[in-house]
């Protein structure tokens, strides 16, 4: 599903260049739960960020479902967020003057859902993440757990076929991490989701089934889980 | 999606009460004062617009200076009504010409008497030949225009004064008394039209438009003139150019035979760069371009500037605080644009926002207009209307248009900016360190600010030559001292007189309010110099009050003062001789020579707008000087209780003239009408600065509130560092406060070089004072930093804990 070869990041600083990312190479197939570890600063999140397509790696190529997204053009770019990726953030990142519904909605409204399906699927989500009582409160009035379970319910909204995610439990206490790992796990093994995420818990890392780990850019270590 | 992005807008608007507010608010107000000038040039522009047969009618005008404030030569309206003759018998295209009287301005109407009612004043009544309505298209309600005016003695209602009169517009056979001075026997005029009143202004406008053959006459001696307007119908002239340029010629040709006639000299009179001149000008040209005064153009120029200014002011606060605010929304860009949005979709959701905020201005703006309409209508003196307006569907179509300018303008950018946050940048959380926008925000303030303290300084300067002109000497006193707009009649004044309180009753072609300028060229020591003349009774000047320089006044005890002897006043002293007095002068008529002695010499006396200089004049009492047709008699009283006296003499008046009303103006007054104009410019300018002031700071406050809020972290850290609330308020003054710094340094030379252009049209003026500049520099500081200070003090004494803990 996901094919780098030869990633390399670097940031030019008076003519220097700061290496992030160096000779990355992997193969994530579908259905893998893949969870990146390695000390702060060592290129996790922009490793992500390169398969999210939200950075353009400086060197290397990529492939995403066979077809080589190096240089995107963002129309192509965009058709891919809307139908094969979810993101999950640290920090949420909820749209503040939506309501939990509507935060839900939004991919399906930008993919065109029509609304009986629309309806339905939300109806679905609110029902599985147990939240159906506050569909119609706005972010703030969420705990940060519950609003962790709103980003994943958007992000699973447009039916993607890989999650990624950025420390989705980093501002949570550990047994709303637990819930969310578990959640996770659930997607993975019973829809078949593949889900990319950094995380600092050896724990947490646990609940997949690959471990990556990087240290200045280099992928150090690549483990099975389980 | 629209529904959603629509929700969004709405709420982010009350989460941000204050700023909406502020926002559209302050666009409201922008686009109130934009929409009124709009009004009103809309209105300017629809004079003569009432019929599309109007576009083949064109104004007469002759090059001469007769009647010029300055006794050049201009183009004028006012002709030698021979020239009407001249175009219908030389101009192929012309299909019908007409003489009307001239508008002078004068007297404010005629007396109407219908039957043995009382005698009712009617102003725009206007006298024709018989050609009027074969030149101007009126629709006639009663009777038709072929044949209304071929009789004479005849009078065209318009519709709306038949219904005044009489009620009714079937009024056909009906007969007015018209008496157009105090003891005109009175014209019996029959009805025979009424036309509709139609939807746009005229310059050629009339309540009533009589043939009482006055203006069919053509003086028989090619020495004796008689002055009207002269209109022609043509037959679809493609260029005008071709035909002035014949019209010149037959002219030329005319003047040439016609000077011979009258014993003068073509070539005398067409030098040192003097030519003959005639021609037509489209109607639509004509309240354009009136002679003389400013047009309505260089009038509103000043204020269609500033209420350009004002609606940029607003939009440049819309534009400072949606950027600002733009921080606020980033997160939703980023997700949004990996939820996977075009960047044109962002765009278009947040032009839809500012859309909706200029929406509700505009709502607001409309109901803003509606409130200060008749505020506005009488401080200008107009009827405009903005639901009623003839023009209503212009009117509607350039809102839109302006609508969608105001939304682009103030929109786009910030839709721009928003759309170009980088998703990982955003997510990450370090969108608000970029630099994005702040270089434009500071430069919109500065902008914002220039205009403000501009406005400041002018109006310090404005009020000062607006002191020095209430309280300049006029050279005349004006207190106690009434003008009845009537000409001189000896028995009358006799009468008057008798009044006890009443010290004088005299006669002057020239004093405020109604001045009559006559040049004529004297002959002093070989030297020919162009003089003003005035013509006086005996006890004009002490009746004025004017004060004596060297010599004497006029008095009954010279025999010689009603035949020879003239005063000057200062400025043809100035001309002629430091010591004039007892020297004399001559002047030249035809073949014959005359010689006049000069007796006085007195401070120039002011009676125009301080816009003029004072002309250099001759005062003559002549043997014609008490009868000659004024339209002045002014009446000196040595009593402050006017009101008492002025019963006396409206009832002599009444007595003696049983027809006619009598009209006067206390010349208190008439000084307070000159100023009048001046005062409404600068009411204006006053009430504009106010305006753009109070948009300018409150923009300010905002923009402080939100770079307060988006500093409460570094505002935090510092107080925990032990930063004094004191340093902090500081901190967050000093950045604003160096941009009004900035503002004022640019606009001292703005300021200057516009106030100063202002002031050059005025003859007489102050100084350019120093003070106002200093003024609005404080001002504008000391303001600024308060507005600052309140938010800044604000974010000091926020608790630091707080703010650390959801950074
Ligand atoms: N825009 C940038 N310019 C220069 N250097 C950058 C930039 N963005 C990231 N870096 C550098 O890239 C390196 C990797 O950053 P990255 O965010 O991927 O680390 P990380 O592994 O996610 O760390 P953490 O666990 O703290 O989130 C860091 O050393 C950082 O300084
Ligand atoms: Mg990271």
């Amino acid at each position: 599903m996901i094919q780098l070869n030869n990633i390399e990041k670097y940031y030019a600083n008076k003519g220097i260049k700061n290496y992030v990312l160096r000779l990355v190479t992997t193969t994530i197939k579908q259905g893998e739960f893949v969870s990146i570890m390695g000390p702060s600063g060592a290129g996790k999140s922009t490793l992500l960020n390169i398969i999210g397509m939200l950075e353009e790696p400086t060197y290397g190529s990529y492939e995403f479902l066979g077809e080589d997204v190096t240089s995107l053009n963002e129309r192509k770019r965009i058709e891919l967020y809307r139908n094969h990726i979810g993101f999950v953030f640290q920090a949420y990142h909820l749209i503040d003057e939506m309501t939990v519904y509507e935060n839900i909605e939004a991919p399906l409204l930008y993919k065109k859902v029509g609304s009986s399906e629309r309806a339905s699927r939300i109806a679905d989500l609110l029902d599985r993440f147990n939240i159906v009582a506050k569909k119609d409160l706005f972010p703030n009035q969420l705990s940060g757990g519950q609003q962790q379970l709103v980003g994943i319910a958007r992000a699973l909204a447009a039916q993607p076929s890989i999650i990624l995610a950025d420390e989705p439990t980093g501002n949570l206490q550990s047994a709303q991490a637990e819930e969310i790992m578990t959640l996770f796990k659930k997607l993975n093994q019973e829809d078949g989701i593949t889900i990319i995420q950094v995380t600092h818990s050896e724990k947490n890392a646990q609940y997949g089934n690959r471990i990556l780990h990087i240290a200045d850019g280099v992928v150090k270590e690549d483990v099975a889980v389980g | 999606m629209f529904k959603l992005n629509l929700k969004i807008a709405l709420r982010s608007l009350f989460k941000n009460k204050v700023y909406a507010a502020i926002n559209i608010g302050g666009l409201a107000i922008g686009l109130t004062a934009f929409i009124l000038m709009l009004l009103y040039v809309n209105h300017e522009e629809s004079y003569d617009t009432w019929s599309p047969q109007l576009k083949d009618v064109y104004q007469v005008r002759e090059k001469h200076s007769f009647f010029s404030p300055d006794n050049e030569d201009h183009w004028q309206e006012i002709n030698d009504s021979r020239m009407a003759n001249l175009v219908r018998e030389n101009i192929p295209q012309a299909l019908a010409v007409t003489r009307v009287t001239a508008d002078w301005g004068f007297s404010s109407g005629y007396s109407v008497k219908i039957a043995h009612a009382d005698p009712v004043m009617v102003t725009g009544m206007k006298d024709a030949d018989s050609s009027f309505f074969q030149v101007f298209p009126y629709e006639f309600l009663q009777g038709d225009s072929e044949s209304a005016l071929n009789a004479p003695k005849s009078v065209v209602l318009k519709e709306s004064l038949a219904r005044k009169l009489f009620g009714t517009e079937k009024v056909l056979g009906k007969t007015l008394k018209v008496l157009m001075w105090r003891n005109d026997p009175g014209t019996d005029l029959t009805i025979t039209g009424v036309v509709a009143d139609p939807v746009t202004p005229q310059s050629v406008g009339f309540n009533a438009l009589m043939r009482t053959g006055e203006e069919d006459k053509v003086p028989e001696s090619a020495g004796n003139f008689h002055y009207c307007q002269i209109y022609t119908k043509l037959n679809q002239v493609a260029d005008t150019g071709a035909l002035n340029q014949s019209l010149l010629k037959i002219y030329t040709d005319y003047q040439k035979k016609s000077l011979v006639q009258r014993k003068l000299q073509y070539n005398e009179i067409y030098k040192n760069g003097k030519t003959p001149g005639l021609k037509v000008i489209p109607l639509k040209d004509v309240h354009l371009n009136p002679p003389f005064k400013l047009s309505w153009v260089e009038k509103l120029r000043p204020v269609i500037g500033i209420s350009i200014f004002l609606l940029v002011v607003s939009i440049i606060n819309f534009v400072n605080l949606a950027t600002a605010q733009s921080v606020q929304r980033a997160k939703e860009v980023g997700v949004k644009k990996v939820l996977g949005v075009y960047k044109r979709e962002l765009i278009a959701q947040f032009l839809v926002e500012s859309a909706l905020q200029s929406m509700i201005s505009l709502f607001l703006c409309v109901v803003l207009i509606e409130v200060v309409l008749p505020t506005f209508n009488h401080h200008f003196n107009v009827q405009l209307s903005f639901w009623l307006n003839p023009q209503l569907k212009t009117m509607l179509i350039q809102l839109i248009g302006l609508f969608s300018v105001v939304t682009l303008l103030a929109g786009f950018y910030p839709s721009w900016v928003l759309s170009n946050y980088n998703p990982v940048a955003v997510l990450k959380g370090s969108y608000e360190s970029g630099l994005k926008g702040v270089v434009l925000r500071n430069g919109l303030v500065v902008f914002q600010f220039v205009i403000s303290i501009t406005f400041i300084i002018a109006i310090g300067i404005m009020h000062r030559q607006t002191q020095f002109m209430s309280n300049k000497d006029l050279g005349f006193e004006r207190g106690e001292l009434v003008n009845i707009k009537t000409n001189y009649d000896e028995s009358f004044a006799e009468k008057l007189r008798k009044i006890p309180g009443v010290q004088y009753v005299a006669t002057t072609t020239q004093v405020m309010g109604n001045a009559f300028n006559v040049p004529e060229e004297i002959i002093y020591k070989g030297k020919q110099l162009n003089m003003n003349t005035v013509t006086v009774s005996m006890d004009a000047l002490p009746s004025l009050g004017v004060r004596v320089l060297q010599g004497r006044l006029f008095a009954k005890t010279y025999k010689q003062d009603t035949i020879n002897t003239v005063i000057l006043n200062e400025a043809a002293a100035n001309l002629i001789d430091k010591k004039p007095v007892g020297k004399s002068y001559s002047i030249k008529d035809g073949d014959k020579s005359y010689v006049f002695q000069i007796v006085g010499v007195i401070k120039n006396y002011h009676n125009e707008g301080f816009d003029k200089a004072v002309l250099p004049t001759i005062y003559k009492v002549t043997h014609l000087g008490g009868t000659s047709s004024t339209n002045n008699l002014l009446l000196r009283l040595n009593t402050s209780n006017t009101g008492e006296i002025m019963k006396k003499v409206q009832s002599e008046w009444k007595q003696a003239y049983p027809d006619y009303p009598m009209e006067y103006k206390a010349m208190d007054d008439v000084f307070a009408d000159v100023l009048k104009e001046n005062n409404r410019f600068i009411n204006m300018i006053v009430l504009f600065s106010i305006l753009s002031v109070s948009l300018s700071l409150l923009g300010l406050f905002a923009l402080s509130t939100f770079v307060a809020k988006r500093r409460t972290k570094e505002v935090a850290v510092r107080k925990v560092l032990g930063a004094s609330n004191l340093q902090i308020i500081n901190l967050l003054n000093r950045s604003f406060l160096l941009l009004v710094l900035i503002a004022n340094l640019i606009s001292w030379p703005i300021a200057y070089i516009l106030v100063k252009k202002w002031l050059d049209g005025f003859a007489y003026r102050i100084d350019m004072p120093v003070y106002p500049f200093l003024i609005a520099t404080i001002v504008s500081l000391v303001v600024s930093a308060l507005t600052v200070s309140i938010q800044a003090r604000k974010a000091a004494n926020g608790d630091p804990v707080h703010a650390l803990k959801y950074e």
